[in-house]
Order: structure tokens, then C-alpha cells, then sequence
């Protein structure tokens, strides 16, 4: 199963039980000195009361049993205050009443306190620190390695039902085989099958939700939460990237690739939505809603380009898209752009009440016209429908703020070309403009190179002219 | 005819499918659909005469009934009158779709095909009596590096949009270099017909020829931070009788000197051998505040082909300086642009006094979210160009109830002098728009606005109403996989 990879990423950054999993609460134990006082005490349950019947509360004397002894002998030194019976939490299956009463069966009890707490060889007194070696030499252990093959329900009860303070559970450091990449890749997702208990020794459901957005599966639901007001270390969520995704096919396969099992654990349909437009493929809406899991998810993201937020972006997109179209074909196809640029497809392309201020826009060559429109066949010939197309007449027409406007007009035709060829035919200008017009004006520019005109195309030439203008080629 | 050349393009572009016809079956498709219908009055103008014994002379000039009038021998004089209101009533249909899983890995057809009907009224609106268009309807095969498409295809350059019917090969050579070549029958830029189809009868002197166009680029991109696109591209008359153009483009963005991005651009007219439009712009996001200023260079000249009179004729260019800056908070976003723009020396005589040569722009706006379902957007333009001149403010509010519902109730006000002409136009007008999410597929817009024309001074018409209305109907069909093309760089 390569569904728990990511799991493992998280255990590399969350301690989990090591070696010795007593080692606080035997730390603690080992500050009595109990050599100090043989022959004080003629048995055990003097000071710890409560272990054969499992009270809690009298496991260790209270400081007032020692002050008064102390005071008794006039002795000194009482540093001993009790113990908080909560440092006695244990993620052990152990209960002394019952191992008590088990052995209390041979008819020696008092042995059998000290046949697990002293040194081998020790006297009664001779209290040792207690490890698991201890309970191991009795019940024996098949296992090689004490947090990998062994069967830890025997001993140990699921890290959610311990209790166990953070502190402890800080202290707990992972087992060698979390490792490897492939631990973390995956392979604690087949670890867990069939062999729940061992994981849920030292973690809890809520380290499974932290990376997986699929928490809802049934392996996770069926995985021992800790109680809410348990403290657990902060379990950051990590997505390594995926052997597969480095393909460089991945983008196009893995739509064949897909499956819920294997998605679901990273992804959410809403990275999906971050490349597809709706409506999703039938493999995303397996998937969950980001609003609807408790993991962060991959959490792919539209990222529209902070260029498509400014106010002037319409107008300046051109500029964008031209140099590096491959930006845009990350997420527009062709077809986007001809949607607008091809004409009505959209109403809204232009503002509501565009024909009536177009003719500044056009005229003052500010839009770009020419991008979209042909002049002599969409311009014209709607101006030729509404009127303002000229009918070859000469005088001011139109432009009577002008009186002398046939005198003065090639200024501003020189000017605004684009503008005139929306209204007047070629052969409007052709009146006074050619060879054999009115007045045979040249329109030619100053640095109109004629011979490298007839050069590229010699038949245009003929429209005004009506021999060879300069003798390089003809009709 | 025209559905002839559809047709040759579907031809085209079903060639390579039937290559896999073993797997004809697609194995998935998605696409959209428009239907749009609109409406607006117009008011053509005429031009009529009058004897001149009928005019009158005062304080505005000549006058007949309040219309300016031009008076040439003094025996009859012409004037501007408007006529009754016409109406144009049309609609479209537009189909897009793209298809893949045709048995060949990378291989797809996209097809982006319009209809078009007058519904009723006596005004033609532009190409509404053009019954259909095929605008895209190629085949691609994309394969790791490599990508071909055959069949009707556009190209979008510096050079802007061009449309053909043929072949384009594409191959990302390098990750920081692609190149493309591409050719085929050349179509009339913004119109995606044959030459011979779109501008028979309405162009003079028309050639009656087709043309064809080859073309090729490369795109080069540094260190994640410049990019840059050379393009070359030339149209010739399928008689090789002569060029219609021959021209070539460079564009720069480039961050190297962050936090200024640059764009720029230049094309360059290989024909006439003159330069064509260029600009160069630089961004600047100020660190801390959301503020953005821009400074923009830019020169521009219209381009015309050899096959009209109008490149012989000269144009001139004019060079324009544009300030911008933008201011994007929470609470609002405002911006503010100025320009002024100088036409260059038209070599014409002078008779009295030369005409204007400068102009100003002018423009200013905001956006404010008043509340998470109200916005108020406004806006101001102002074009004080040469011989014509354009004052326009317009307000809106966006009111959005529901997450499936948006409604626009807007406000316009304009002012303009057309070119060099007497009369002031004055328009003002509201109007509403209604966009509703029926379903994750299925989107109804639509919107009604009303204008009240008053001219002032001499004037053309009289003070009329203009209605204008529109809906659009927007359907989205089939599924995977989207839009995404990103592994392919060009």
C-alpha cells in the first residue's frame, strides 16, 4: 500500500517510543534510597500500600509518614514530598493487583516485590531501577527488536488510552525502520495492515489526520484517538512528492493513473479545480472538498498572476501574453483568446454604450483597431449602413468644423490613415490622388521608396498610375 | 463560397484524424456553447441638400433647420440629417469543442465555429448577413517537445492576429528556446475568411486572388526572469504576382531589473521599409503599499498591406508617454493615467494654419467593495485628441444576493466632438445587467440599457432615445481535461 506514505513523514518529526519506555518513571523510583533503610521496613507494602490492591493514591507513602519517623530518631533531612499519582501513568498492560494476585498464588508475596524491583543477587532492599529486561526474563520475548517484532499488545496499551504526559511521550524516539525513505514513501501504510497495535502504541488517530485529507477511511477511523484534552506533540503535515509525479508524462497520465486510494491521501478536489474548469473529471469528485477535511492537503491553489489584478491589465495583456505565450497556455488554450478577439462571442467585450464613443477611440488610434477589425470590411461597412461613409463628394462633407478640409485635410490623413479608411473608398481618394484625377496630387511621403514598393508588389501601383510610374515591372 | 472554404479547412484538420481512424472513437471531449441575441436602435444619418435661399446665416455658421450646412457654389448647399430609427435584431451561435483520445497519444481536434442570423429589423448590423464562420478547426498532435496542428489556426504575435488554413510545427528545442514555422492560406485578419470570399465587392482594386502566408518565430526564455518573441511573417498572392505584407515583430519582458519589470516591443515593416508600432513599458510595485506605477513609452503607426493605396499614402506616427499608477487596498482599489501623445511631421502643406498635432489622455477609476455583495465601480475618460475629443464617466454598482446571481444597475455620461466637425454630442444613459448561474454548466447573462442622444449646437438629430439590449445563453458540455496545455511552451 503506497496510501500511508505520508504518513511517515510525520514520524520523522514526532518522537515516538524507543528502547525503554520506563525510563522517566524509573528515574524517579531510583531516588529513594532504599538501602539506607533495611531492616527499617519488614515488608514492602509498609510504604507501598496501595500496589497489591491498585490504589493509586497509596502506591508511595505521603511526606508526613517520613517527617514524623525522621523526627522520631531526630534525623534530618526529609526532602521526600510525596508523589503525584499521575506520574505513575503508565502505557503498560500491568497491574500489580492482578500480577499480585497471580502470585501471591505461590505463597510468597514479598518475594515476588523484590524478584522484579532489586539487582539480581540484591537483598530485598537492593531496589533497582526497573526495565523491561525484567519482565522479559521471566515472561520471555521472541522478539529481536523490542519496538519492531514484538507483539506490543502483551505489554503495552494503545498511547491514546495511557495517558502518558507529553513529556513522556517527547521522550519516546522511533524505531530504526521509520527511518527509511520508503517508511516514510509509503511503506507504514503496509506496516499498519494487519498490524494495527504496534502503531497505535506510540501514536494516535490524530497523527494520521494531521497529513491525510482522507481521514474519514475506515483503517484511520478504526485507529485509537486520543481523548481532546490529551497533549500530543505538534504533528506537522509533510507531502513529499510522489516517485510517479517526477515523470515527465505524469501531467498527461495521471488522469489514467487515478484512483481514490491513492489521490485522496494528498489531494482534495479543489487542487484539482486548480487546473481543470468545471466540471471535474468523474475522478475528482471521489475526492473530498478541502472545506470538508481536517489535513492541509498538497493544496494546489489557482494562481492567478498578480499581472491579471491590475485595473489596466485589459489593456495591457498584449504586452504580456506576446513574449511568453507559454504562461498563458498554462492555462488558456487558443480558443480563449478567439472567444474575445474574434468579435461577439462576448457582449460585455465592450462596454454597453461602445458604438457611441467609439469613434474617439478609433480615431485617436488608441485601440488598436486593426487588431480584430479590417477597416474595409467591418468599419466601413457599418458606417456605410449608418451614413457617415463618404460618397466621394468632394468639399468638407462630414468634417465642416473644417471649411477649407479638402485644402487642409492631409495633415490629419496622414495622421489618422486607419480612421479614413473606415469611411472613404480608395477610389474617394482616388479622385484628386492619382494620375489621372482632378489634380494628380501625390500622396507619397517624403521618404516613400517607390522602387522598393514596385519591387514587392507592381500591380498596386497601376491603381493610380496609369503607365509604369519608374519602369520596373508592369501590370 | 464560403462554406466551401470551411469545408477545405474541416478537410484539413480531419486529415490527421483519419490517420487513427482505427481508434476514431474519442475517448472524451468538452466544450461550450453560446447563444447570443441582441438588439439595438441606430439612427443613420444622411446626407441631403437644400437651396441655399433656404439657409440661414448666423452666429453658428450656416444653418437649415438648426443642421450645419455646407454650402459649395452658393446655388445648393448639403447638410447632415438624421432618419428615422432602424433597428437590428440579430444572433449568433457559437460552438467550441475540443476532442482527444483519438488512438494517438497527444492527438486532438478543437473546432470554434459562429453562426450568425439577422432576426429582424431593416439595419444590417456588421456581418450579421455572414451566415457562418469557422474560426478554429484544427487538429494537434502534441508530443513531448513537438506539436503540429493542421487545419484553420491563428497566430498571435507582435504582429497581432492571423488567421490561415494550413500546417504550424512547433518544438520546444531547448527548455529556454522554442521555435515555430507555420503556413497555408492566409485569411483576412479579424474576419478568418479567404481573401477572395471576405473582400470581393467591398475592398476597390481588389486583386481577386487568394494569398498564402509562411511565417516563424522563436521564444526565448532566460533565467526564468526575460522572455523574449522574434517573429517573421509574409503574405504573398497565390500567383506570386507580388507581397501583400512582409514584416517581422520583437518583444521583450524582461524582471532583470527587479523590481522594474520592462516590457517592450518594436515591429518593422520589411515591405515598406519603414518602422511599425513599438513601446516600452516599466512596472514598478512599490515595496510595502499596493501600489504599482507605470511609465509607458509608445509609438504607433497604423499598418496597411500592398494591396490598398493607404501604406503608399504615408502615415505618419505619433509617439505618446503614459503614466500610470494604481492603488490596490483592502477597502478599494483606485488607479490614474495621463498621457500626451505628438504626431510626427506629415510633410503636407500648410494652408492657414497647420492642424492640431498633440493630444491628452486622461483616465481615472476605482473599485469599492462596499460590503461582501456590493461593489461600486466608476470611472472617467478623457481623449483630447487631434480634431476630435471624448469626455465619458461611467458608474456601477454590483449587487450580488446570491452566490449564483449578479446584478449590475450602471450610469453613462459622454461628451465628444467627433472628427473636425462642428456639434457637440452629449449622451446620457443607464441601463442593467443580469448574470445568473443556472447550473455549473449553464450561464444566462443579459442586459437592457437605454441612451438619450442630445446633440448640442449644430446638430445632426434631434434628441432621441437609443434601446439596447442583449442576452447571452452559455453551456458547457462534456468533461476532462480543461485547459491546461502547460507542458507544452509554445
Amino acid at each position: 500500500m503506497k496510501t500511508l506514505w505520508v504518513v511517515g513523514a510525520a514520524l520523522l518529526l514526532w518522537p515516538a517510543p524507543g528502547q525503554a519506555l520506563m525510563a522517566p518513571q524509573d528515574q524517579v523510583l531510583d531516588t529513594f534510597p532504599h538501602a539506607l533503610h533495611e531492616g527499617m521496613f519488614p515488608l514492602c507494602t509498609g510504604c507501598h500500600g496501595g500496589v497489591p490492591t491498585g490504589e493509586l493514591e497509596r502506591f508511595y507513602p505521603d511526606a508526613a509518614t517520613c517527617v514524623r519517623c525522621h523526627e522520631l530518631r531526630g534525623v534530618e533531612g526529609v526532602t521526600w514530598s510525596g508523589r503525584e499519582p499521575g506520574t505513575l501513568v503508565s502505557n503498560l498492560a500491568f497491574a500489580h493487583e492482578v500480577h499480585g494476585a497471580a502470585v501471591s498464588a505461590t505463597g510468597d508475596a514479598e518475594l515476588v516485590c523484590a524478584t522484579c524491583h532489586t539487582a539480581e543477587g540484591g537483598g530485598r532492599m537492593d531496589v533497582d531501577p526497573l526495565s523491561a529486561d525484567v519482565c522479559v526474563s521471566c515472561h520471555g520475548h521472541p522478539a529481536q527488536r523490542h519496538t519492531q517484532d514484538a507483539e506490543c499488545a502483551t505489554c503495552h496499551v494503545p498511547l491514546a488510552e495511557s495517558g502518558l504526559p507529553l513529556e513522556r511521550i517527547d521522550a519516546m524516539r522511533p524505531p530504526r525502520d521509520h527511518f527509511s525513505g520508503a517508511f516514510a514513501a509509503g511503506a507504514h501504510g503496509a506496516a499498519l495492515a494487519g498490524n494495527e497495535f504496534r502503531c497505535s502504541t506510540c501514536h494516535t488517530r490524530q497523527l494520521c489526520t494531521a497529513c491525510h485529507v482522507d481521514a474519514d477511511r475506515s483503517e484511520i477511523q478504526s485507529f485509537p484517538a486520543a481523548p481532546a484534552d490529551m497533549r500530543l506533540p505538534e504533528a506537522r503535515s509533510r507531502y513529499p512528492t510522489p516517485e510517479s509525479h517526477a515523470s515527465e508524462d505524469f501531467e498527461w497520465e495521471h488522469g489514467a493513473l487515478s484512483e481514490e486510494t491513492s489521490c485522496a491521501t494528498c489531494h482534495t478536489r479543489d487542487d484539482c479545480a486548480s487546473c481543470h474548469l468545471p466540471p471535474l473529471p468523474a475522478a475528482a469528485g471521489e475526492l473530498r472538498r478541502r472545506s470538508e477535511v481536517v489535513a492541509p492537503g498538497v493544496g494546489l491553489s489557482v494562481d492567478v498572476p498578480s499581472s491579471h489584478e491590475s485595473p489596466h491589465f485589459l489593456g495591457e495583456h498584449p504586452a504580456l501574453a506576446i513574449p511568453d505565450m507559454a504562461s498563458c497556455q498554462s492555462c488558456h488554450t487558443s480558443a480563449f483568446c478567439v472567444e474575445c478577439h474574434e468579435g461577439p462571442g462576448q457582449p460585455e467585450f465592450h462596454p454597453p454604450n461602445f458604438v457611441a464613443e467609439h469613434a474617439a477611440s478609433a480615431w485617436n488610434q488608441t485601440a488598436e483597431c486593426s487588431t480584430c477589425h479590417d477597416a474595409q470590411a467591418f468599419c466601413r461597412s457599418c458606417h456605410v449602413q449608418s451614413g457617415f461613409a463618404a460618397d466621394g463628394r468632394l468639399g468638407p462633407g462630414y468634417h465642416d468644423a473644417e471649411p477649407l478640409w479638402l485644402l487642409r485635410h492631409a495633415q490629419a490623413a496622414r495622421q489618422s490613415l486607419e480612421s479614413c479608411a473606415s469611411c472613404h473608398s480608395q477610389r474617394n481618394c482616388l479622385q484628386c490622388h492619382s494620375t489621372v484625377g482632378a489634380f494628380q496630387v501625390n500622396p507619397h511621403g517624403r521618404d516613400f521608396d517607390a522602387k522598393r514598393a514596385q519591387e514587392k508588389n507592381p500591380g498596386v501601383c497601376f491603381a493610380c498610375h496609369s503607365t509604369n510610374p519608374i519602369g520596373g515591372g508592369g501590370p | 463560397m464560403r462554406m466551401r472554404s470551411v469545408g477545405g479547412s474541416l478537410v484539413l484538420a480531419a486529415a490527421a484524424l483519419a490517420l487513427s481512424a482505427h481508434a476514431a472513437a474519442g475517448q472524451g471531449y468538452r466544450g461550450w456553447t453560446s447563444s447570443n441575441v441582441r438588439y439595438v436602435g441606430m439612427r443613420p444619418v444622411t446626407q441631403e441638400s437644400v437651396a441655399r435661399d433656404l439657409v440661414v446665416e448666423g452666429a453658428d455658421g450656416l444653418t437649415y433647420q438648426g443642421h450645419p450646412v455646407f454650402c459649395l457654389s452658393g446655388a445648393s448647399c448639403t447638410y447632415f440629417a438624421a432618419l428615422d430609427t432602424e433597428h437590428a435584431f440579430t444572433g449568433s451561435q457559437d460552438v467550441g469543442v475540443t476532442a482527444w483520445g483519438l488512438g494517438l497519444q497527444g492527438l486532438s481536434f478543437t473546432a470554434l465555429v459562429r453562426a450568425r442570423a439577422r432576426i429582424g429589423g431593416d439595419f444590417i448590423w456588421p456581418r450579421s448577413d455572414d451566415d457562418f464562420d469557422a474560426m478554429l478547426a484544427y487538429a494537434q498532435l502534441d508530443r513531448g517537445r513537438l506539436r503540429a496542428r493542421l487545419g484553420r489556426q491563428e497566430n498571435l504575435s507582435g504582429l497581432g492576429f492571423r488567421g490561415y488554413d494550413g500546417a504550424s510545427v512547433a518544438m520546444e528545442v531547448l527548455p529556454e528556446l522554442s521555435v515555430e514555422g507555420y503556413g497555408g492560406r492566409s485569411l483576412v485578419r479579424g474576419l478568418n475568411e479567404p481573401r477572395q470570399e471576405a473582400l470581393k465587392g467591398l475592398v476597390d482594386f481588389f486583386p481577386n486572388r487568394d494569398a498564402w502566408i509562411v511565417g516563424a518565430s522563436a521564444n526565448v526564455r532566460l533565467d526564468g526572469r526575460t522572455s523574449a518573441d522574434l517573429q517573421y511573417q509574409r503574405e504573398i498572392l497565390d500567383d506570386r504576382s507580388g507581397l501583400l505584407s512582409e514584416r517581422a515583430s520583437l518583444d521583450v519582458r524582461t524582471g532583470v531589473f527587479e523590481p522594474v519589470m520592462v516590457t517592450a516591443s518594436v515591429d518593422y515593416d520589411v515591405a515598406f521599409d519603414r518602422m511599425g508600432k513599438s513601446h516600452v513599458t516599466a512596472s514598478y510595485a512599490l515595496p510595502g503599499p499596493p501600489v504599482v506605477v507605470q511609465l509607458t513609452g509608445r509609438r504607433y503607426v497604423p499598418y496597411f498591406d500592398l494591396s490598398t493605396i493607404w501604406g503608399f499614402f504615408s502615415p505618419v506616427p505619433y509617439h505618446e508617454v503614459i503614466v500610470r499608477g494604481s492603488w490596490s487596498g483592502t477597502a478599494a482599489t483606485a488607479w490614474l493615467s495621463g498621457g500626451a501623445r505628438s504626431y510626427g511631421e506629415t510633410d503636407t502643406p500648410v494652408i492657414l494654419s497647420p492642424l492640431e498635432s498633440d493630444a491628452w489622455i486622461l483616465e481615472a477609476g476605482g473599485v469599492w467593495p462596499a460590503s461582501e455583495r456590493l461593489t461600486v465601480e466608476a470611472s472617467y475618460d478623457l481623449r483630447w485628441g487631434v480634431g476630435a475629443f471624448l469626455s465619458s464617466g461611467e458608474a456601477t454598482v454590483r449587487f450580488r444576493p446570491r452566490e449564483d446571481l449578479d446584478i449590475a444597475i450602471q450610469a453613462t455620461s459622454l461628451q465628444q466632438f467627433q472628427e473636425f466637425r462642428v456639434g457637440e454630442g452629449r449622451i446620457w444613459g443607464g441601463g442593467g445587467t443580469v448574470g445568473f448561474i443556472v447550473s455549473d454548466r449553464i450561464r444566462l447573462d443579459g442586459g437592457l440599457s437605454i441612451f438619450r442622444h442630445a446633440d448640442e449646437g449644430r446638430q445632426i438629430q434631434d434628441p432621441w432615445s437609443q434601446l439596447r439590449g442583449w442576452s447571452a445563453l452559455r453551456l458547457e458540455f462534456g468533461s476532462e481535461p480543461g485547459t491546461t496545455g502547460r507542458r507544452f511552451r509554445r
